[in-house]
Formats: structure tokens, sequence, C-alpha cells
């Protein structure tokens, strides 16, 4: 087995045994995509009785995933799944944070710590917003999530 | 959920989390501290960073010639920072040993109740399959147990530092080798920590098997450096390939990569305590090649000209999401300006009428009034207004090809706009996609 996919079928094997509350896993056919669902465990008003699904997408073409490159991870708009308002989440799904990117990544972040980092990326958020320029980003843009160039200029996330 | 094959798969699969549901499921995380976490395997020759994190040597070595960053904390190292971390590598080892006794200790009472009857099947064939002394489940105690003499027997087999045999020696404090009373003053004073060799092979303490290993590393081969690959020419890189032994063929990026595969599984071997053969080594190097080489080259050899690209550019997508803005552009290019209001470039330059907002308008502004030629605008008719007008339909153009820091495309499209344009977008094109 390759590194990647043997990689992946560790945390998929430690996702079936045990996840953190509040994660839940959806659907895992194989090493190419995997659905979960997330919730927001405190009171936040924002999240309150809301279920987001995330998508998971492990680029096959790269079997060096994990050590260079973070998977693709947005969220899926499906009716009883809405895309969470915050000011960093796109109405697409596409989310923009600094660890889900080139730069940011490193090999010891996992679909389970992601998972939490949005987690807590939504119980620290007091603003019902979209991104700047959500709508025009949204209409426009038809490149993968990892081909855009976000600048990180929040720290307080 | 998972498909049976694939969950057969899975059981295969030793991890952290075999301990939960069991009785010792506080052992969960302490074999989690004992994986890397890039790998997630247990530590193989770990090290540690200046940052004082620990990784396999293979993982962090990677890593590092990658970017140079500690993967858990992104902090910059050097692999000539990266020292051992021996006791790790004992702990890790030890709990290597123990674990399969363990977890089957650990199991028993459970499986009774919840487990499938296939894995209960497994375990007593498991049971019975290696009932050697090293195992003390609780069955083969039970089934020993009939014959006494048999128990002493594996006990005294036990890797345990604190057995004292019977046999009316004395142990040194320094070297553990036991001696007679008599010889064990002299002795104490010339121990250089080596027991004397006993016919006993299993008081072999641990100092003799670290000596061993330390007598080893004089043979020990030298790390390989990195390169500065820019610095090759494609022969001479060649060469040093087929110096260092291992082949010398394929396009110029792969033979980059490869030597950087090759330094890093050297390098590690040298930190290693049992180091291999260099020709397990490369066995190592093929399996790269097989997985991760072969897939590098076949994901890079459709795009032409990709050796100027950053290797996760993506070119379709790139051509087809500026497809609209450029040909907005080129359609906003052929709109004639009106006739009457050009003024001759030089009376003034498009970039004041920018920078001055105190400009007096000639003419009511008129955001179509600009020509794509750039340089020959109708300058004195751009008024304030218009200009913000105009950067605004570059920010939005700007939009369209999300920032315009990667293709040589927009850069081209950029000139075109002209001076006025870029000076104003590009204080503005730093907001509208930054969330």
């Amino acid at each position: 087995m390759a590194f990647a996919s043997k990689r992946l079928a560790k945390e998929l094997h430690k996702i079936h045994g045990s996840l953190p509350p509040g994660i839940e896993l959806v659907q895992a056919e194989g090493f190419d995509e995997w659905l979960l669902d997330i919730k927001v465990l405190d009171a936040n008003p924002l999240y309150m009785n809301q279920t987001y699904r995330l998508k998971f997408k492990f680029s096959s073409s790269y079997p060096i995933v994990f050590l260079i490159e973070p998977p693709e991870v947005t969220f899926l708009n499906l009716p009883d799944r809405p895309i969470p308002m915050h000011p960093h989440i796109y109405s697409n799904g596409i989310i923009c944070l600094d660890l889900l990117g080139q730069q940011g990544w490193s090999p010891v972040q996992n679909v389970e710590s992601i998972c939490m980092s949005l987690q807590s990326m939504l119980t620290g958020n007091t603003k019902n917003e979209r991104p700047e320029g959500d709508e025009g980003f949204v209409k426009h843009n038809r490149k993968r999530p990892r081909d855009i160039d976000f600048y990180y200029h929040d720290n307080t996330v | 959920m998972a498909s049976k094959a694939n969950r057969d798969n899975l059981q295969e699969v030793e991890d952290s989390t075999d301990w939960l549901n069991t009785p010792l499921a506080p052992l969960a995380a302490v074999e989690s501290a004992l994986r890397c976490q890039v790998c997630t395997e247990f530590y193989t020759t770990p090290m540690i960073t200046s940052c004082s994190h620990t990784f396999c040597s293979l993982c962090i070595r990677r890593c590092l010639s990658i970017d140079g960053k500690c993967p858990g904390c992104r902090a910059p190292d050097q692999e000539l920072k990266l020292r051992s971390n021996w006791p790790l590598e004992e702990a890790v080892d030890a709990f290597k040993k123990a674990r399969s006794g363990l977890l089957e200790h650990a199991r028993k009472p459970v499986i009774i109740g919840r487990s499938s009857p296939k894995r209960k099947l497994d375990c007593v064939q498991e049971n019975e399959a290696d009932d050697g002394p090293r195992k003390r489940t609780r069955s083969s105690s039970k089934r020993t147990a009939t014959a006494s003499q048999q128990t002493v027997v594996v006990d005294s087999e036990q890797e345990d530092e604190d057995y004292i045999p019977n046999d009316g020696l004395v142990a040194c404090p320094i070297c553990n080798g036991r001696m007679t009373e008599m010889a064990i003053d002299r002795h104490i004073d010339q121990c250089n920590g080596i027991p004397p060799a006993t016919s006993d092979s299993r008081s072999k303490p641990r100092a003799s098997a670290t000596f061993s290993t330390s007598s080893k590393t004089f043979s020990k081969p030298e790390r390989l450096p990195h390169l500065s690959y820019s610095m090759f020419k494609d022969n001479n890189l060649r060469k040093k390939l087929s110096e260092l032994g291992i082949s010398a063929n394929g396009p110029r990026q792969l033979l980059e990569k490869r030597h950087l595969e090759w330094v890093s599984i050297w390098n590690a071997n040298c930190d290693s305590k049992n180091p291999r053969t260099k020709f397990e080594l490369k066995q190592e190097l093929d399996k790269w090649e097989r997985t991760q080489g072969s897939a590098w080259v076949a994901s890079n050899s459709h795009k032409p000209g990709s050796q100027l690209l950053d290797k996760e550019f993506d070119g379709l997508a790139w051509s087809s999401a500026h497809d609209d803005s450029f040909k907005e552009l080129i359609a906003k290019a052929r709109r004639k300006p009106p006739t009457g209001s050009i003024a001759p470039p030089e009376s003034q330059s498009p970039r004041n009428a920018v920078s001055d907002d105190a400009i007096v308008e000639a003419t009511p502004p008129r955001t179509t009034d600009y020509q794509m030629g750039g340089y020959s605008a109708p300058t004195t008719t751009l008024s304030s207004t218009s200009a913000e007008q105009l950067s605004g339909d570059l920010v939005a153009g700007l939009k369209n090809h999300d920032l315009p820091s990667r293709g040589p495309a927009t850069a081209d499209s950029i000139a075109n706009m002209g001076d006025v344009a870029i000076r104003k977008s590009n204080m503005a094109s730093a907001r509208p996609l930054q969330p």
C-alpha cells in the first residue's frame, strides 16, 4: 500500500472506531472522497441545531498527498445541510482557512483535526455574514479550491 | 459505510484505536504518543527537531527537504540540526514487543460478549499458533499451570530486567554482569560497562547492545549532502546519480526528485540503529519510483511547458476561468470611444488623474470613455470619478482572475489595461478576495 492510502486507511480505521463529539462519518468509500457531518456543540445562536456536511477530496494523482498537499475540504449544500454562515466561508461551500492551503498545511493534520478546527472556527464566530465579495466570487470562480490564492489576514480565528 | 473488502483490509491496520473497547483503553493514548504524526506508524529511528518535535527520520527529512519547516509547528529547521531520540526508540521497541500479547490479553474478556465469531476463532488460532514463551496470556498461563516446572521456565525467559537468577553470583552495579562476590571488587575498579562474557546467553544486558551499535557507527556510511540543483547541468546531475549508484534516466525534474528522495532514504538510514544494506535502500527507492515517482511523471508530462509553472498549476482550469474575462476585455476594447473627447496623452498623465482627486472635471464621467490601448487613453476626460469607475471595472475583472499573482496570462492583460488601471487596481485588488 502506498504511503498515502496506508495513512488514509489508518485514519479511516480510527474514524470508524471513535470520533470526537459533534463529528460523524457519513460516507467513506475508498480513498477518494469522504463525507462527514459536523455540528457546533455550544449554544452559538448562529449554528444552533444545525448540521453541516463536509466533503473531503483526496487527490489520486498525487500519492504524496498528506506529505505536501492538503485534502480539498468544502461544505456541501443539501436540503437539510446548509452552508454555515461565516465571514470565511463562501456561500458555495469553499472555506478560506490557512491550514487547508498549500502554505498552512502540515502533514501532522488529519481528517479529524481538520473537522475539529472547523468546528472551533464556527464556535468562535459571532458575525452572521459572508466574506467580502462573496457574490462575485461564487458567480465567477471555476477553480478548484486549492488553486485559489487566498490571503490570510485574519489571525483571530 | 465501507464495503466488506475495505473493512477486512482495515482490520489489518494496526492503530491506537485497537485499545478502545478493551479494558486497557488508556493505552490508546500511550500508543498514539509512540507513533509518528506524519506517517502514523510507530516511530522508526525517531529524530528530534530544534523545536523539540519528534518524527521518523525519513518523515522529517522528507518534510524538511520539501519546505524546510517542522510539520509540528511550522518553525523553520534544518536536517543538520536533527538529533536522534534514542530513549524514545527504546520505548517504541519495547511497546511494539509487548503490543500483540497485551492486546490479546485485553481483548479476551470483551470478545466473549461482543465480538464476531470470526474474531473469536482468530484469537483462538493465534493462541495456539504462537504459544511462545513471551506470550503470557491468561489462556497460556492456564495451560502451563499444570506443569509447574514449565511455568518457571516461562518466567525466566521473560526479558525482565529485575530478574535475579538464583545462581550464587552478584551483579555488577555498572555493567550488570554477574560474577562471584570475590571477583566483584576488582571488576568494579576496571568496569567499562561491558559485562564479562559468560556462558549464560540471557544475561546479556542492554549495555552490550548499545556498545555493539556504537562500534558499528565507525563503519557507518557518510551522510549525503543536498545539492542545489540549479548549479547542475543535466549531464552533471546524471553523472552524480550514476556515481551514487541510482538510476539516471528520466526527465530532469524526476532526476531531482529521485536524488532528493535518495538523500532522504540514505540519511535516514545513517541515523538508524540497524542500518540496512544499500541493496535494501535501492529497493525502497524503487518502491518510491513505482508509486510516487511514476505518478508524478504521469501527472506532469501532459502539460507542455509545465517546467515553467508551479507544479500544482491547473492549466485547463486557468484558461477556462479566464475565458470570460478575456472576452469581456476584448469586447470593451472594441467599443469605440466617443470622438472629440480625446486629448493628446502628453497633456496630463493618467497617473495624475488617478492620484489627484482635485482634478477639474472637463467632461461628465463616462465609464466607457477609455481605450484599451492604454497609453493613448483619453486622459483629460478621465476624471477622478471615471477613474474610480474604471478601476472598479478592473477590480471586477480581477475578481474573475482571483488574484493576479500566479499565471502569465494576467500579467499580459494587466499590461493592456494601462498604467492608470494597474496603479489603482493593485491597491484595490488587494481587498476583494481577502476574506
